[in-house]
């Protein structure tokens, strides 16, 4: 697979797994850029006995685990200026309450949900987190009734 | 009361600008460079004081073996030191970010632990020879002084020495450590989310 197309068809969906997990719109691009160079350095080593999708997914995942290293000695990497003027234009209350929601959660929690919520089956959730089907399922549901509380709790 | 929120949809709203490919490009340029320069300068230091070491032995000719000895402590301490450098970075240059999230943080919190295990030890290696190295190699020279001078020499040494040892290393080893620990107990903590058996 070419890298190009790569990045084309993942840019926005690992740049939500980034920021549902931090919920900070320049730092969720830097760790979204961050991931596509780990995905270009070990493309080559990229075997298509793996789901594309999966492999990148947990590339970007782990790359968000490795975030809570860099807490509280973050330096702000460059980022390119032209971004920063599309930021958070027109965002609804609504897109941004649920995706503080979800920073909010405990870290492994961020990442299951935004994957089911990315419409990742489940099955490949599993594979990507390391844990069971049957564990997703539940971890799943209880994440998703915690939002709609929070939801319901916010339209009060 | 909307109790069936579409969060799906929700989730899908949060845009943001993609950055051409060329501001992407650049960037993995960059860090391919500054990774690079980070092994080169390490390396470059061994290399040139190592240089320096030997330039010493063939100018000026030791005669005694403890001065010979003496040179090749210093010279072990500083490859020590630099191998375990390298090979602190080796060891993330090794882990897969393509494993499972579980995976992937045990495989962390081991090479955190291996990282702690080889910072201390190699930090007390690398005093305990660089002080011998340098001890034996001042012999030969202080053997020229006068009896006054030559303690004098030695005195002075061993209380850098003995000030390296009580004060330097175990402030080092404290700083890394409490970094290291403090990291290992955050993935420890993620790690534990997983494990939960509910």
């Amino acid at each position: 697979m070419v890298f190009e197309d790569i990045y084309k068809a993942y840019w926005q969906k690992i740049f939500r797994l980034c920021m549902g997990y931090i919920n900070d719109y320049d730092l969720a691009q830097d760790m979204a850029q961050e991931t596509f160079i780990i995905v270009w350095q070990q493309l080559p080593k990229f075997r298509n006995e793996a789901n594309i999708s999966t492999w990148i997914f947990r590339i970007a995942s782990n790359k968000c685990l490795r975030q809570i290293e860099k807490q509280n000695r973050f330096l702000k990497a460059e980022l390119p200026i032209n971004l920063k003027q599309e930021k958070e234009e027109n965002i609804e209350p609504q897109i941004q309450f649920l995706y503080k929601c979800i920073s909010e959660l405990p870290e492994t929690d961020r990442i299951i949900i935004s994957l089911e919520l990315e419409n990742i089956k489940q099955s490949e959730i599993a594979i990507i987190v390391g844990l069971s089907e049957v564990n997703i399922r539940v971890k799943i549901h209880r994440i998703k009734e915690k939002l709609t509380q929070k939801f319901k709790e916010n339209e009060q | 009361m909307n109790s069936n929120i579409n969060f799906n949809e929700l989730w899908a709203k949060q845009k943001t600008g993609e950055p051409n490919k060329e501001d992407l490009l650049s960037k993995i340029n960059k860090f391919k460079k500054s990774n690079l320069k980070r092994l080169i300068i390490t390396n470059l230091l061994l290399i040139i004081t190592s240089l320096f070491i030997i330039f010493i032995w063939v100018y000026y000719q030791p005669q005694m073996i403890t001065t010979k000895i003496g040179i090749i402590l210093t010279i072990l301490a500083m490859v020590i030191f630099v191998i375990a450098y390298n090979q602190s970075f080796a060891l993330f240059r090794k882990t897969t970010n393509t494993q499972s999230n579980s995976e992937y943080l045990k495989n962390l919190i081991d090479i955190k632990a291996k990282q702690r295990f080889m910072q201390t030890t190699m930090l007390n290696l690398y005093f305990v020879l660089l002080s011998t190295g340098i001890g034996l190699y001042m012999y030969e020279y202080t053997q020229l002084m006068t009896a006054f001078w030559g303690i004098f020499a030695y005195g002075i040494t061993s209380i850098w020495i003995l000030f390296n040892w009580f004060y330097l290393r175990p402030k080092q080893i404290k700083k890394q450590q409490t970094k290291l620990d403090e990291i290992i107990g955050k993935f420890e903590m993620l790690n534990e989310q997983l494990n939960e058996k509910k």
